[in-house]
């Protein structure tokens, strides 16, 4: 290391110059995954699709503007068909990735939230506090979430009233997100726990050397960015859950008539009777999103995973 | 009643570890062709209970020739792109009845050289050059299927830490009958009764059998373990830090139980470990390693005696000693090289506080002396009179010049 | 199998029953708007069953003790209430009718996929690398990413729609006759193939991928490089000592994944409007019938504790570790 002035500043500055190399040596050793490289390829697309899906298609067609006739098959003019409505499947589907990715978004941001601050306080606190997240935390695993989900939803519903708006997000949306929250992160809360865990017996040595700080601050300062990693590998794995959750919260009826995610559109159409009909453009542009959407988060999630937090290579 | 019949019959009388002309069984050769006994198994049903302990060897072994000779043994590894050497041109040889130890620092090659014996190397290993001759046999030229036949049957190890070698969910009894049963084709109650024999000898009581291997202590899992590697009654055990992972008390009961066993049977024994005082209590000559080459190799008196690689002296310097006096323990400055780059000429060289000019381009040749002590320096050149050249003792103890 | 071991475990599941018949307390009860979700102004619901209902829970007295205590001794006697679709019939009744349905197809779809998949998978991750490890793999992420829904619809249109082998829909032939129990069983098995394909291809990806990743990390431990220097065969360790290993995190982790197998069961009964508790939840939920709801969440969930019992159990027989 090249001999930086012992003030704080160079020491920022040293950290910066840490993290920068960091950095590059991460995503040189991502790109050597090609199944990561191709999810994260495919994922820009959708990102792209979903920030500004008017670029791309137009507006949204709704039921007044649709721009053609009930469930026609795939023609020249409409590249993937109709609905039972007459609307532009490819419109109707590109739409859809904003929908489905943002609240994918968000209820991964509160899964993630929950879980990490869970995670970490119980793991580096301990004790009773300890015990009793891990209590509750292997009930939230064994209970059937989606059940949970399914009751929660409507509970939530009545509560705040159909057409209340959060952010202005509407609330049907917004409920979604909250009980995909509520009920997935159980999973996230044990993986961390378990890594504080075992950054905590190395923190034993170190602790002697923290001058001051309260718990709060090690835990920040010290536990998190050790835990970063792992989390980062999670979240993307959590974000493919979010949207296999909602996308089936949809399909069931949980969702929200007037923004076509894709599960919302597959609901349609099985409530039209596609399958029966035959009608497989309806069914087949979100459903191949979906799919295509949830494993290239599963490709980069592990990939990630493989490269931030490796594992002893082939042993004996 | 021991269930092993006296090996004396094998002539230990007199020198050890040379067989008597008389012992040698005349052998079927249409029945071998060329290939070890360990492929043929005894009829079903007969247990090889009690009598002689019958070793066939082949008509071309020669009954003077040591049991195992490896003569440039190079094995390397595929990590991430790049070649690790991680054996260099090894060789050594193993009498019957011998013990030699294999000694050196971590990550010198003692293991993968024990391992490449019978080519139990991970997938991205490969032994690329070199003969492993047992009875005369060269093990590296047979398939992958025709060595597994030799497999336990001549040549078994004992691995570090038994925990983690003994499968957690299976006895230990039928561990240790498994390969009776698969590689010997004994059926499974006389399978099940030699196993207890084999613990009653290792000193396990015979109900023990049943237990699981996180039920026994630390010793007791090695006792097992070596019970397990009796099993097939092979030629050689090979013992890969067999002590390491246990408390120093019974470190001593498990080398005890070793020697006890070695004389009682008649084993021989490849010992790898990195501490040099369990090499001197249970070995006849010993082989120190650096780099993946061999450093200096001889009977164990002359090797810590009057040590002579410059190496061997500064690891004998960095063990304490208990009668001598208080000391500075020594140190080896610098870390072993990446075996992926080795440094040219001497492996040793960047940290040899005797190098020369020449050490830095040219392979130290092997030379053997007239005492048997065999020494890769270019302090020691062939034709010199081997007499050892010890360092300061300064340098020796790793201090600053 | 020791007894403190069944003891703990027993324990565990019980108090996990506890926690959920709490939790459906506290979601229809203390939620905001609760009585109403329990005794609504619904014309289907007569003066006297709403007068009973107030006197059963005592709808006016205070949330705890009393309605809680009302609550678990009538949830004990097996008195869920009544529903409010299906013009107050017990909810007990309700899930009654729809329960065998879910259970044959789950059950069944289980079976397959963990021998199916659990087979795949110590194959594939024994044997890694090879075409096919590689499109054996392949296909379990992709089936993985699928939800139920997205595998069934799909088949539908090209089994049933397209080639007409199957019937679209339903579990057996609207207002069919038999002529005798193999007649029955005939039309049983011609609903129940795709349904039964649908959940099965669903569960195999993700069980598949477990036992490949679970078989690859014990490949990797000593007692594995022991067999091989025992010189066994490739089969005999992957049989006798990496398989019976590697089920262990299988076995949890298929425990764990129960919960989530109840959900997608849901979807997938949606599709072939399979007449179990898949349906009837959606139906509840679309109507707004509380009672039926409370009841199969308590349902469900006391069916996946009761499993993940069952799953310790096999988890205790397996790995004599945690015996003791």
């Amino acid at each position: 290391m090249s001999a930086a002035p012992l003030t704080v500043e160079g020491a920022r500055r040293a950290r910066w110059r840490l993290r920068l190399r960091n950095t590059r040596q991460f995503a040189r050793r991502y790109a050597t995954r090609r199944d990561g490289m191709v999810g994260a390829a495919i994922l820009l697309v959708f990102a792209a699709l979903a920030i500004a899906p008017t670029l791309f298609v137009g507006p949204l067609e709704t039921v007044t503007t649709a721009t053609g006739a009930p469930l026609e098959p795939p023609s020249l003019e409409h590249l993937l068909g109709t609905d039972e409505a007459g609307r532009d499947m490819l419109n109707l589907t590109v739409h859809g990735a904003r929908v489905s990715m943002v609240i994918g978004l968000l209820a991964t941001v509160i899964t993630i939230l929950l879980g990490a601050v869970i995670g970490i306080v119980s793991g580096f606190v301990g004790g009773r506090t300890d015990q009793v997240l891990m209590r509750l935390t292997d009930f939230f695993l064994v209970l059937p979430t989606f059940v949970l989900a399914i009751v929660l939803a409507p509970i939530i519903l009545d509560i705040v009233g159909t057409d209340a708006e959060f952010f202005s997000i509407r609330a049907t949306l917004f409920v979604i997100v909250v009980v995909i929250g509520l009920t997935s992160w159980a999973s996230t809360a044990r993986i961390i726990r378990s890594q504080t865990l075992s950054v905590r017996e190395r923190m034993y040595v170190d602790r002697a050397r923290v001058i001051g700080g309260g718990r709060g601050h090690i835990m920040r300062r010290h536990i998190l960015p050790n835990v970063i990693n792992l989390i980062v590998a999670n979240t993307v794995l959590v974000f493919a859950g979010a949207i296999f959750t909602e996308t089936t919260l949809a399909f069931i009826g949980l969702g929200d008539p007037f923004s076509p995610s894709w599960g919302q559109l597959l609901n349609a159409a099985q409530t039209a009777g596609a399958p029966g009909l035959g009608a497989w453009w309806m069914i087949v542009p979100p459903a191949f999103c979906v799919v295509v959407v949830i494993l290239s988060f599963t490709l980069v999630g592990n990939a990630l995973d493989d490269v931030l937090n490796p594992k002893a290579g082939l042993r004996r | 009643m021991s269930i092993w019949p006296d090996p004396t019959h094998l002539a230990r009388a007199g020198e050890k570890g040379r067989l008597e002309e008389a012992e040698l069984q005349v052998v079927d050769p249409a029945a071998l062709q060329g290939d070890l006994p360990g492929d043929i198994s005894p009829p079903p049903g007969q247990a090889k209970t009690g009598d002689r302990r019958e070793r066939l060897l082949p008509r071309l072994a020669d009954p003077d020739a040591p049991l195992l000779v490896v003569e440039g043994l190079t094995t390397h590894f595929r990590l991430g792109g790049q070649t690790v050497h991680a054996v260099d041109d090894v060789s050594f040889s193993l009498e019957d009845g011998e013990a030699l130890g294999i000694a050196g620092e971590s990550g010198c090659g003692k293991t993968t050289t024990a391992l490449s014996l019978l080519r139990l190397l991970p997938s991205n290993a490969e032994v690329v050059g070199g003969s492993v001759r047992l009875f005369g046999i060269d093990l590296l030229t047979k398939s992958d299927k025709a060595l597994q036949r030799y497999r336990w049957r001549e040549i078994s190890i004992i691995f570090q830490g038994a925990m983690n070698a003994l499968n957690p969910v299976q006895r230990v009894g039928d561990q240790i009958a498994e390969p009776m049963i698969e590689r010997q084709g004994l059926s499974k109650t006389a399978a099940a009764k030699r196993a207890g024999e084999l613990l009653e000898l290792v000193g396990i009581p015979k109900a023990r059998r049943k237990a699981y291997p996180h039920e026994l202590s630390g010793g007791m899992r090695q006792r097992a373990m070596i019970a397990m590697a009796l099993a097939c009654d092979p030629a050689v055990i090979i013992g890969d830090e067999p002590t390491t992972a246990l408390d120093v008390m019974v470190q001593a009961q498990i080398l005890e139980l070793l020697e006890d066993l070695r004389e009682k049977l008649g084993l021989s024994l490849i010992l790898i470990t990195h501490d040099l005082s369990v090499l001197a209590e249970t070995c006849d000559r010993v082989m120190i390693m650096y780099a993946g080459r061999v450093a200096e190799e001889g009977p164990v008196g002359l090797v810590y005696g009057t040590p002579r690689h410059p190496y061997t002296q500064m690891l004998l310097r960095a063990f304490p000693d208990v009668l001598s006096g208080r000391r500075d323990l020594g140190t080896i400055p610098g870390s072993p090289p990446d075996l992926r780059t080795p440094p040219p000429g001497c492996r040793f060289h960047p940290r040899c506080p005797a190098a020369m000019d020449v050490c830095r381009t040219e392979v130290p040749p092997e030379v053997t002396f007239d005492d048997r002590v065999r020494v890769a320096c270019h302090l020691y050149p062939p034709g010199s009179d081997g007499a050892s050249r010890p360092l300061p003792t300064a340098v020796a103890a790793g201090e600053p010049t | 199998m020791n007894a403190r071991y069944l003891a703990r475990q027993s324990a565990q599941a019980i108090f996990t029953i506890v926690m959920i018949v709490l939790l459906n307390f506290i979601l229809f009860r203390m939620m905001p708007g609760s009585p109403d979700r329990v005794n609504p102004r619904n014309p289907n619901i007569t003066v006297e069953q709403r007068q009973a209902a107030k006197a059963r829970w005592g709808l006016d007295k205070p949330l705890i003790p009393d309605q809680l205590v009302a609550f678990v001794s009538s949830t004990l006697q097996g008195d869920l209430g009544y529903s409010m679709k299906y013009q107050g019939q017990p909810v007990v009744e309700v899930i009654g009718d729809r329960f065998w349905p879910t259970i044959l197809l789950i059950g069944l779809a289980e079976v397959i996929a963990i021998f199916g998949g659990l087979t795949l998978g110590a194959y594939t991750g024994w044997r890694r690398g090879g075409k096919t490890d590689r499109v054996g793999n392949g296909l379990s992420l992709i089936l993985y990413s699928m939800p139920y829904f997205v595998i069934g619809m799909p088949l539908i249109i090209i089994f049933a729609a397209g080639l007409g082998w199957f019937p679209t829909s339903g579990m057996l032939t609207a207002g069919a006759t038999y002529t005798g129990p193999l007649d029955f069983l005939a039309d049983l098995v011609s609903h129940l193939i795709l349904p039964l394909a649908t959940i099965s291809l669903g569960l195999i990806g993700g069980y598949s991928i477990l036992m490949r990743s679970s078989v690859t990390e014990t490949r990797a431990e000593d007692y594995i490089a022991t067999a091989r220097a025992k010189g066994l065969s490739d089969g005999k360790i992957l049989r006798a000592h990496a398989i019976p290993n590697a089920l262990l995190p299988a076995v949890t982790l298929i425990a764990i994944n129960l919960g989530y197998v109840v959900g997608g069961a849901i979807t997938a009964e949606i599709v072939f409007n399979w007449p179990g508790l898949g349906t009837l939840t959606v139906d509840a939920l679309n109507a707004r019938d509380y009672p039926v709801l409370q009841g199969i969440f308590l349902f469900l969930g006391v069916s996946v504790v009761l499993a993940n019992f069952g799953a310790d159990i096999v988890y205790g027989y397996l790995d004599p570790r945690v015996r003791r």
